[in-house]
C-alpha cells in the first residue's frame, strides 16, 4: 500500500463512521444497552421552544429534515468508500466531493441555526468541523504526487526493536491499568469516609468512579455511624472549591445534635 | 546565536523536528498517564479507568474487564505510535529522510487509527465534546503529516540580514518586560497568597441571610474556615441553608464564587 491510499482511507473511513453512527443515533432515540447517544430531540424541542414553537411538530419536522440530510451525507461516503475500495479513482473523488458538499452545507444550515437559537459554542463546534469537512477535501483531493510512495524504514533490526518496544510498552501499561482497576474499582459502590472538618459539618470527598449509589451508601452508612447527630443540610462544593483536580465531588453535610 | 541555529539546521528542518517531538511527547505523556494511574504528588493526569468504566456501564457493560480491555487497547496504539515517532525522529537526526518518512508515516497512521476508535466511541456514548476534541486532534494529526512532507525538499535559503541591533534592542525589551512582569507576579503572591487560606467575613444582607464572596484563589479550605468562622461568630444561630449563586448570577466577571447561609435560632 502507497502513502496517499492509505491517507484516503483514512479520511474515507473516518466520515463515513461519523455520518453512519450519526445516523443511527437518530435512529435509535434514548439510551439503550450497547448505545447511549445523544438527545437530539429534546435538544431540538428546547431550541424551538425557546423561538415561542412549542408544538412539538417543528422540531420533529426539523429534526426530520436533518437526519435526511445526514443519510445522504452517508450514503455518498459509503458508496465513494466503495468505489475506492474497487480502485475506482474517478468515481471515488466525484462521490467523495458530493459527500462533502453535502456535509459542509449541513454544517452550514446547523450554524445558521445556531445563530438564531443564539448557541455561541455550538456554532464554533459546527464551524470547526466545516473547516475540518474542506480541509479533508483539499487534503483527499490535492494529495502530492510525491506523496504516494512505498515505505522504507532501514535496517530490519530498527522495525524489529521498535516492536519489541511497543510489545513491552503495551505490556507495562496494561498491567497497570488492571492493577489500577483492581484498586479503585470498589469506588463504583463503598461508601466514602467523612472527615469531621469543623464541628458538626463534615466532608466528602467522592471519587471519580462514585455516582449516585455511593451518594446514598454513604449518607446511610453515616447516619448508622453517627446515630446522635441529626443531619439539617447537605451541600454539594460547586467545582470552585474543588480547585485540586484530583476530587470528582465535594460534599458537606451538616448537622446537629 | 539564532543565526548559528540557522546555519546549522534550516527552519525547515526545526519545524520538522517540532511535529516529531510534539507527537513524541503527547504520546510518550498518554503512555505515562496510563502507567501512573491516578493523581500522585507532581502528577495529577486523568483518571481514564474512571472514565472509561462510566461510559461503558452507561451503555450498559459495567464489568471493569470491558474498560480495561478498551483502555489496553488505546495504551497499545499509543504505545505504538510513540515508538514510531521516536524513530522518526532518531531517523532525521541521522538525517536518513526516506527511512524518517516512513517510520512518521506508520506513527501519523496510528494515531488517526486511534483518534478514528475515539470518534466512533463519542458517537456511541453520546460525548459530543469529545467528538470534537478527537476530530480537531484527528485534523491536526492529518495537518501534522501534510506540513512535514511538504518540508521534506524544502531548503530555504535564509536571507543574510545583519540583525544585531534589533536582536540586543529585542532582548533588551524583553528582558524589562520580564523583570516588571516577575515583580508584579512576586508582590501578588506576598500581598495576597493568603487569600488561599484564609477565613472570609460573612456579611448579613437580611434577616438570617448572609452573604460571603470568595476570592478567586479560595477553595476548600477557604469554604470550611469560613464555616468555622461563622458558627463561632453566631454560636444563637442553626445554618440550615447555603445557596451558591449560580453562574448567569454573577454579572460582574470579577465575581468569584458567591454564596448565601441562611440561618434560623436555636431552638
Amino acid at each position: 500500500m502507497k502513502e496517499k491510499t492509505i491517507i484516503r482511507f483514512s479520511i474515507l473511513i473516518y466520515w463515513t463512521f461519523f455520518w453512519g453512527l450519526s445516523v443511527i443515533d437518530k435512529i435509535i432515540p434514548d439510551v439503550h444497552h450497547l448505545w447511549v447517544g445523544k438527545d437530539f430531540f429534546a435538544l431540538f424541542i428546547k431550541f424551538f421552544g425557546s423561538l415561542g414553537l412549542k408544538d412539538p411538530l417543528f422540531a420533529t419536522i426539523a429534526l426530520a429534515l436533518i437526519s435526511g440530510l445526514e443519510v445522504i451525507n452517508f450514503v455518498f461516503y459509503l458508496i465513494s468508500f466503495i468505489n475506492f475500495a474497487k480502485g475506482k479513482e474517478a468515481h471515488t473523488e466525484k462521490w467523495f466531493f458530493r459527500a462533502i458538499l453535502s456535509s459542509i452545507t449541513l454544517f452550514g444550515l446547523f450554524s445558521i441555526g445556531d445563530q438564531v437559537f443564539g448557541d455561541r459554542f455550538q456554532l464554533l463546534e459546527h464551524g470547526l468541523f466545516w473547516l475540518i469537512l474542506i480541509a479533508s477535501w483539499a487534503l483527499f483531493k490535492f494529495i502530492s504526487p510525491s506523496n504516494n510512495k512505498g515505505f522504507s524504514f532501514g535496517p530490519k533490526k530498527g522495525i524489529q526493536l521498535a516492536l519489541i518496544v511497543g510489545v513491552i510498552i503495551t505490556t507495562a501499561s496494561s498491567i497497570s491499568i488492571i492493577d489500577f482497576s483492581n484498586r479503585t474499582f470498589s469506588n463504583v459502590d463503598s461508601a466514602v469516609e467523612g472527615e469531621e472538618v469543623v464541628s458538626g459539618v463534615y466532608k466528602f470527598n467522592f471519587p471519580f468512579l462514585a455516582d449516585k449509589i455511593v451518594w446514598e451508601k454513604t449518607i446511610n452508612k453515616f447516619k448508622t455511624t453517627h446515630p446522635d447527630l441529626k443531619i439539617n443540610y447537605i451541600y454539594t462544593g460547586p467545582s470552585e472549591l474543588n480547585s485540586k483536580k484530583k476530587t470528582h465531588l465535594l460534599l458537606y453535610v451538616f448537622t446537629d445534635k | 546565536m539564532f543565526s548559528k541555529i540557522d546555519k546549522d539546521i534550516s527552519r525547515s528542518q526545526l519545524i520538522r523536528y517540532s511535529i516529531l517531538i510534539y507527537w513524541s511527547l503527547f504520546w510518550l505523556l498518554n503512555i505515562i498517564d496510563k502507567i501512573i494511574g491516578g493523581s500522585h504528588f507532581l502528577w495529577v493526569g486523568r483518571d481514564r479507568f474512571a472514565q472509561f468504566q462510566k461510559f461503558f456501564a452507561s451503555a450498559g457493560l459495567e464489568s471493569p474487564f470491558i474498560a480495561d480491555f478498551a483502555l489496553s487497547v488505546a495504551a497499545a496504539l499509543e504505545g505504538f505510535a510513540f515508538v514510531f515517532f521516536i524513530g522518526a525522529l532518531f531517523k532525521l537526526f541521522k538525517n536518513k529522510v526516506e527511512d524518517c518518512r516512513s517510520w512518521f508515516f506508520i506513527g501519523i497512521s496510528l494515531t488517526l487509527a486511534t483518534f478514528t476508535i475515539f470518534s466512533i466511541g463519542d458517537h456511541i456514548f453520546g460525548d459530543r465534546f469529545e467528538l470534537l476534541e478527537h476530530t480537531l486532534f484527528w485534523f491536526l494529526t492529518l495537518f501534522s503529516w501534510v506540513v512535514f512532507n511538504r518540508l521534506e525538499h524544502k531548503s530555504d535559503e535564509q536571507a543574510k540580514v545583519k540583525d544585531k541591533r534589533q536582536f540586543f534592542g529585542a532582548a533588551i525589551v524583553a528582558l524589562v518586560l520580564i523583570g516588571i512582569t516577575s515583580l508584579s507576579i512576586f508582590n501578588y503572591n506576598t500581598d495576597f497568597f493568603s487569600r488561599r487560606t484564609d477565613a472570609l467575613a460573612a456579611e448579613q444582607i437580611g434577616e438570617d441571610i448572609y452573604k460571603v464572596s470568595f476570592p478567586f484563589l479560595g477553595g476548600s479550605t477557604v469554604f470550611e474556615k469560613s464555616i468555622r468562622k461563622f458558627k463561632k461568630e453566631h454560636p444563637s444561630k442553626m445554618i440550615n441553608h447555603i445557596y451558591t449563586v449560580p453562574k448567569p448570577l454573577r454579572l460582574k466577571k470579577a465575581d468569584g464564587l458567591i454564596f448565601y447561609i441562611v440561618t434560623e435560632d436555636r431552638p
